[in-house]
């Protein structure tokens, strides 16, 4: 019988992480493979070729494959490296230079305004056209759509050889007719374009953030489309002219398939991150822990969230790059504090570490790659924390590189090359901790609450000081860290987002039109799952509304009951809304007449659940503490904690060799392929029986 | 000196070596630990606060002071916690007291009207043994009503701080942890929003009391000497890169220049002179190396809102509150934006103030609720007198504070108020044009009209840029909006602006920008100009409101403005074609409707070389200064040397 193996693969700026779930045996296998920027497709394929390989399978036999879900960062990396052009921008009339004013506001302190610089817009203000016509806020005709007006437009685009637009109407939100129109006589005038219309990328009010959604999702439209396209081929010959699902992966914490994805590309922005929330999520909820903290560290940053009762929070309020986006995503707040971070001496002779990097080419010293700054892995290095190696010795480290380094470093701040190397580390792991209490000031939660789970490259270097700064008293390691996020790709459902803003008094709000909005959603969701392959028993819907208080520019999420509604459930949703009010927000008007409640969005998710991988308990679990044997006359060598004592000869466990149950007081390092922990003196680390690192407090 | 010091308030470091010995790694762990503790206060405030103009608008601050009540955080403003000492002396102070004030004679200058409501939180650490007070957490945040004469207490023609709202001088607000009930109903009882003022006020308390734990921890963390050290090192640095990167900017001299606001809300329009003589010391000065600011010359005290209290404690808030202007003698913007400004840059400014009875020194009751128009005023006026000593090197003029709005029943019958903030352009800059609709407050927003289309009972025709609104220049000056608003419903306008007369001015040859202007019903039977300062002007149903706000002043000749960008904006719609050729002597060629404008060199060449020399001022006010100014084109101190 063949097997039926379930792929996902994140590609990485470095690195192509690939995890392999076997659905009949429960097999699970990692591995990683070098990114290929200039093409991605091919370090797709190799990663691809590698894991099937590791489960005994047959090199280039894509027989076995069932599906492949995938993270990119394609659509991101395209936004952040501003390479954005040829991109037209159709509004309406009077509203043309909405791109120049945008929101009014100047970044950053007081005083600002008067040097600062705009960046350049994402459609510079002769590519932007206006078409008359004009919609009132229920999305009544005020004034009829201009046709030869739009005709004219679509014509100058074309001679232009403009060929990827993006349409925002005012109060298209209410009705999507005139950008439908426009859709149809683009197709007739210039059918070249490829075109992104508001009403179907977000149909939500506020026009300034709604037109830099539609424009980020077609200026990412072609490149994503091609990329896709060109893998879906790829794996189809694979698997011997066989189509595959193949899944791509969303920042809303869902997947999509490929088909589909490259009609809403804005919605895979920041999806990397995404993932990896996902599968430390399910690994941190199956191992007992409901308030999660998740830290992915990598190369250049680091991403924190916050995540409770398995789910991460989302927020509409993301950016990438200068470029805001509506589309809801999880809620990742990134630290310039990565492996390759930069430590570096201000003008003002103050000791700063980040944002920038050193990346992976350079590197830092310590990777003898052209690198002339000392980063955090070469402090790790010099003080032993890490081995000197990468990837279980596959790359050796250049351990003298990176100590003549910190001590010039050391040297220009008076300090010793122990003391500058913690340092350095130190004011990392605070700019680590002040990102994490943010995230959760934010929500009016407490950063001591939380159980932390690390992972990424560099995530767990610095577990024990955070522990420290934050008074958190657990912290979990998943195994296999520097693959979270590949295997988060594995535990996600298909999911789409349907939004209707329907503003609206809740004392004047009538239920039976409530439903038929709720109803139009759904079906959309429906119809999308069924051409995902979903059976209609299979279909789950989430419907939620956006409410707040008369006068309020600001909304609150709360979930809607399911089935017909009548005016109690209408009043169900306004009871939660008042609950939540006061829960993010410290107060609510609940029973105040005088406060009333308006509902502004109405919102559906498709969700089409998917297999998941079973996270399994190890059986014969390592009853009673203790050292297991690996670290008594095993490897050692010398580790500084802290620059006043000194080095100290540490203990070097492998991973593998520590069983479920195991215990292992600090100081000890626990290396693994890709990851190194460090436990400081005071802490010990523990195995539970998922075979995650548990970290504590040593007792007394 | 201030005529005004009735307390002797401490300054100078907190250790013996000012922190020349502090660790470098923990100067920068605190340093990081005070910015997020600042940050983490400002969340927590936008998130439970209730105000419009501080959820909204995000005109709120927080700051972080030491014991010796000097500014540590280095991104935003704060107000004083000099009053609170001067009442309550540290040494009683006790956990879980929170400090209230926010009469502004009673602020030493650090609130400069009624509606911003400022919260002290005294933090505590018991480390080294004795429990005692080792820094101040504050907040304040413009609330939307403390009574007064008008709703949202900024009553444009008011004559006396009495009709501005409630004063409450320093008090204890809560006392160890135990909320001053009378207080807080005596307080609601005189605001027309009685619960949001509530909200608001509870929002601030907890936010420091969160912050004052937050802070506490660092010091028990790693003892009160050694933080201390550190606070010392942050101060002391920032006194030293002004020193090196702004300082050595400015020649050794003296320089005089003023600037104007146009109106009072009494008084018919008139020149309210703020002027600022600059004298630069030498670095061998006797009493150092330092800029000082003398006022004198400033005008007589205004009979409407527009004063300001500025000449108490030396001007210390003033001094922190100009500082900003001086980042932009920095190499770069980049860098500019990295500067912090904190109490280092205290010492290196020396006020003067003139005798009571002016602008800046006005005397109880006068009022000062919009006190905008002199303290908005005089960064423009201190980036003016320095761009005379540095050859022009600072950015012309911007005006970005203003308040329009419409009032009236809706459609249903419900009355309304629609309050906006609109922006302008800012100046032209030696490196860049300035940029477009801006505004002076970080992370301030306008109203989107999907927002307030649904909400207000009005249709807004379009939002655009106010062509040629921006001053010309080598490097032009920022557009301001052009709204069209066309009212449903019957209704009143309301405005509260200066530079409506006077201009966003240009330096360096860069011309002023436009100012502001409201007009009614344009181009119609009923077309008529409203006063800036309006308070109830009708509007019929039907008709449309122009709204055009101020262009930023151009900075440098326009006449050597790179043609092609000349023709980039007039494609940009930012400036016209009849511009192009008055204001830049660049002649056009092709047209606008086939894509196909451009510009003859030769000719453009030829018009340029044949226009008069420049005017011998330095800076350009535009055409309503001779209005006010009996007819004369500039002012005195507007030539140089």
């Amino acid at each position: 019988m063949t097997r039926r193996i379930r792929i996902g693969i994140d590609t990485g700026g470095t690195f192509t992480d690939v995890v392999a779930f076997d659905e009949g045996s429960g097999e699970l296998v990692t591995t990683k493979t070098p990114s290929t920027p200039r093409n991605p497709a091919d370090g797709f394929m190799a990663g691809i070729d590698k894991v099937l390989g590791l489960l005994g399978l047959p090199e280039g036999d894509g027989d076995a494959i069932s599906a492949v879900s995938h993270g990119t960062t394609v659509a991101t990396n395209q936004l952040l490296e501003g390479k954005v052009d040829a991109l037209g921008y159709i509004t309406t009339e009077g509203y043309e230079a909405m791109l120049e004013i945008a929101r009014q506001s100047v970044p950053d302190g007081y005083g600002n305004s008067y040097f600062w610089v705009k960046p350049p817009r994402i459609v510079p203000r002769d590519l932007v056209k206006g078409v008359g016509g004009r919609l009132d806020f229920t999305g009544a005709e005020v004034r009829p759509f201009d046709e030869d007006g739009a005709r004219a437009v679509a014509r100058w685009f074309k001679a232009q050889g403009i060929t990827t637009l993006g349409v925002c109407f005012l109060h298209a939100y209410a009705n999507p007719a005139h950008e439908e129109r426009m859709r149809a006589v683009l197709a007739e005038v210039h059918p070249d374009a490829v075109v992104s219309l508001s009403s179907e990328v977000l149909r939500e009010y506020r026009e300034y953030e709604r037109a830099m959604t539609t424009l980020v999702d077609a200026a990412v439209k072609p490149r994503l489309s091609a990329y896709v396209t060109n893998i879906k081929g790829r794996l189809a010959a694979y698997a011997g002219d066989r189509r595959v699902p193949f899944y791509v992966m969303k920042s809303n914490g869902g997947v999509l398939s490929a088909d589909e994805v490259v009609h809403q590309p804005i919605t895979t922005v920041l999806s990397g991150p995404a993932a990896g929330a996902l599968g430390a999520a399910l690994i941190a909820q199956v191992a007992g822990f409901d308030r999660v903290l998740t830290s992915d560290g990598g190369g250049t940053s680091t991403d924190v969230s916050v995540v409770i009762d398995g789910v991460p929070t989302l927020t509409t309020e993301g950016s990438v790059g200068a470029y805001p986006s509506k589309i809801p995503m999880i809620d990742v707040v990134t630290v310039g504090a990565g492996g390759g971070s930069i430590a570096w001496l201000s003008p003002e002779g103050t000791l700063k570490v980040g944002p920038q990097s050193a990346g992976a080419d350079p590197g830092p010293l310590c990777y003898a790659k052209g690198g002339t700054e000392v980063t955090i892995t070469d402090a790790h290095v010099v003080l032993g924390r890490i081995p000197p190696h990468l990837l279980g010795g596959e790359i050796p480290l250049d351990v003298d590189a990176a100590r003549a380094g910190v001590e010039t470093l050391a040297g220009k701040l008076g300090l010793g090359p122990e003391a500058c190397a913690t340092g350095v580390l130190e004011i990392s792991a605070w700019n680590q901790a002040n990102a994490l209490r943010q995230v959760t000031v934010k929500r009016g939660l407490d950063v001591r609450d939380f159980t932390l789970t690390t992972f990424g490259g560099s995530g767990s270097l610095l577990l024990c000081r955070l522990m420290d700064i934050l008074a958190i008293p657990t912290v979990l390691v998943p195994p296999n860290p520097g693959n979270v996020s590949a295997f988060g790709l594995l535990t996600v459902d298909v999911k789409n987002d349907y939004v209707q803003t329907h503003v609206s008094l809740a004392e004047r709000l009538d239920a039976g039109v409530v439903s038929a909005a709720y109803d139009v959603l759904t079906r959309q969701a429906a119809d999308a799952l069924a051409v995902e392959g979903f059976a209609p028993e299979q279909h789950v819907f989430q419907r939620t509304a956006d409410l707040r208080y008369f006068g309020q520019a600001f909304e609150v999420r709360v979930p809607v009951p399911e089935g017909d509604l009548d005016d109690a459930a209408l009043e169900a949703a306004a009871d939660a809304f008042h609950a939540e009010h006061r829960v993010l927000y410290g107060y609510d008007f609940s029973g105040d007449a005088s406060q009333q409640v308006e509902w502004v969005n109405l919102r559906v998710s498709g969700i089409g659940p998917i297999t998941r991988p079973e996270i399994r308990a190890s059986e014969g679990l390592v009853t009673g503490a203790g050292a297991p044997s690996s670290t008594s006359g095993g490897e050692a060598r010398p580790v500084c904690f802290d620059a006043g004592v000194g080095y100290v000869e540490t203990p070097v466990v492998q991973r593998d060799s520590l069983a479920p149950g195991a215990s292992v007081p600090g100081p000890v390092i626990v290396e693994e392929f890709g990851s190194t922990v460090p436990i400081h003196p005071g802490f010990e680390v523990r195995v539970d029986e998922y075979l995650n690192l548990i970290v504590t407090r040593s007792e007394g | 000196m201030s005529r005004r010091a009735p307390t002797q308030f401490p300054f100078g470091p907190l250790t013996a070596d000012a922190g020349a010995s502090a660790d470098p790694v923990l100067v920068e762990i605190v340093q990081g630990s005070l910015a997020s503790v600042e940050m983490e206060v400002e969340t927590a405030i936008a998130r439970t606060s209730r105000s419009p103009m501080i959820r909204d608008a995000h005109d709120f601050r927080a700051g972080i002071h030491d014991r010796l009540l000097r500014k540590l955080t280095g991104r935003s403003y704060s107000a004083l916690v000099h009053p609170v000492a001067r009442d309550f002396p540290i040494d009683g102070m006790r956990e879980g007291d929170v400090f209230f004030h926010n009469d502004v004679y009673r602020s030493e200058g650090g609130i400069g009207h009624l509606p911003d409501l400022c919260v002290t939180v005294p933090v505590f650490s018991a480390a080294n043994g004795e429990h005692r007070v080792v820094a101040f957490v504050q907040a304040f945040g413009h609330h939307d009503d403390i009574g007064g004469a008008v709703p949202g207490s900024m009553p444009s023609h008011a004559t006396s701080v009495f009709e501005e709202g409630l004063m409450v001088p320093p008090i204890r607000l809560w006392d160890a942890g135990v909320p001053n009930k009378a207080a807080l109903s005596i307080m609601t009882r005189n605001s027309r929003m009685p619960e949001s003022l509530a909200a608001d006020l509870d929002a601030e308390c907890s936010a420091c009391l969160m912050g004052a734990r937050r802070l506490g921890e660092l010091f028990d963390r790693y003892g009160v000497e050694t933080v201390e050290s550190c606070f010392d090192a942050i101060i002391d640095r920032t006194t030293t890169t002004y020193r090196r990167e702004i300082l050595a900017k400015i020649p050794v001299g003296s320089w005089v220049w003023e600037d104007y606001a146009e109106h009072d809300g009494v008084d018919e329009p008139m020149l309210h002179t703020q002027r600022i003589t600059l004298t630069r010391t030498a670095a061998d000065d006797p009493d150092g190396e330092r800029l000082i600011l003398d006022f004198d010359g400033t005008g007589p005290q205004a009979k409407g809102p527009i004063n300001h209290c500025g000449d108490y404690s030396d001007g210390v808030f003033l001094k922190k509150w100009l500082a900003p202007i001086l980042r932009n003698l920095a190499d770069t913007p980049e860098r500019m934006a990295e500067l912090d400004v904190n109490e280092g840059v205290v010492p290196l400014i020396e006020m003067r103030f003139p005798e009571p009875g002016t602008l800046l020194t006005p005397v109880f009751p006068a009022p000062t609720n919009a006190r905008t128009f002199v303290i908005l005023r005089l960064l423009g006026v201190l980036a003016g007198v320095v761009a005379k000593a540095v050859d022009g090197r600072m950015p012309a003029d911007q005006e970005t504070i203003r308040y329009t709005g419409v009032y009236g029943e809706d459609l249903d019958g419900r009355s309304y108020l629609m309050r906006e903030v609109l922006g302008g352009g800012s100046g032209g800059r030696y490196y860049a044009d300035g940029e477009d609709t801006i505004h002076v407050v970080p992370d301030s927003r306008n109203l989107p009209t999907e927002f307030t289309e649904a909400r207000f009972p009005f249709r807004v025709e379009s939002l655009g840029l106010a062509m040629d609104s921006g001053g010309a220049g080598e490097y032009r000056g920022g557009l301001g909006y052009e709204k069209h608003i066309r009212m449903l419903k019957d209704a009143h306008f309301m405005s509260i602006a200066d530079r409506s007369i006077l201009a966003c001015w240009g330096v360096r040859g860069g011309l002023a920008g436009q100012p502001f202007q409201v007009t009614i019903d344009p181009g119609g039977p009923a077309e008529r100009e409203v006063d800036a300062l309006a308070d109830d002007e009708p509007v019929a149903a039907g008709e449309v409101i122009r709204i055009r706000t101020t262009g930023g002043g151009g900075w440098g000749d326009p006449l050597v403005r790179d043609p092609s960008l000349v023709v980039r904006d007039v494609v940009w719609r930012k400036v016209s074609p009849d511009a192009a050729l008055t204001a830049y002597g660049v002649v056009l060629t092709g047209s606008l409707d086939d894509d196909s404008l451009g510009y003859d060199a030769d000719a453009t060449a030829a018009e340029r070389a044949g226009r008069p020399a420049a005017s011998e001022a330095f800076f350009d006010r535009g055409p309503g200064y001779a209005r006010l100014a009996d007819g004369e084109p500039h002012a005195a101190v507007d030539v140089l040397g």
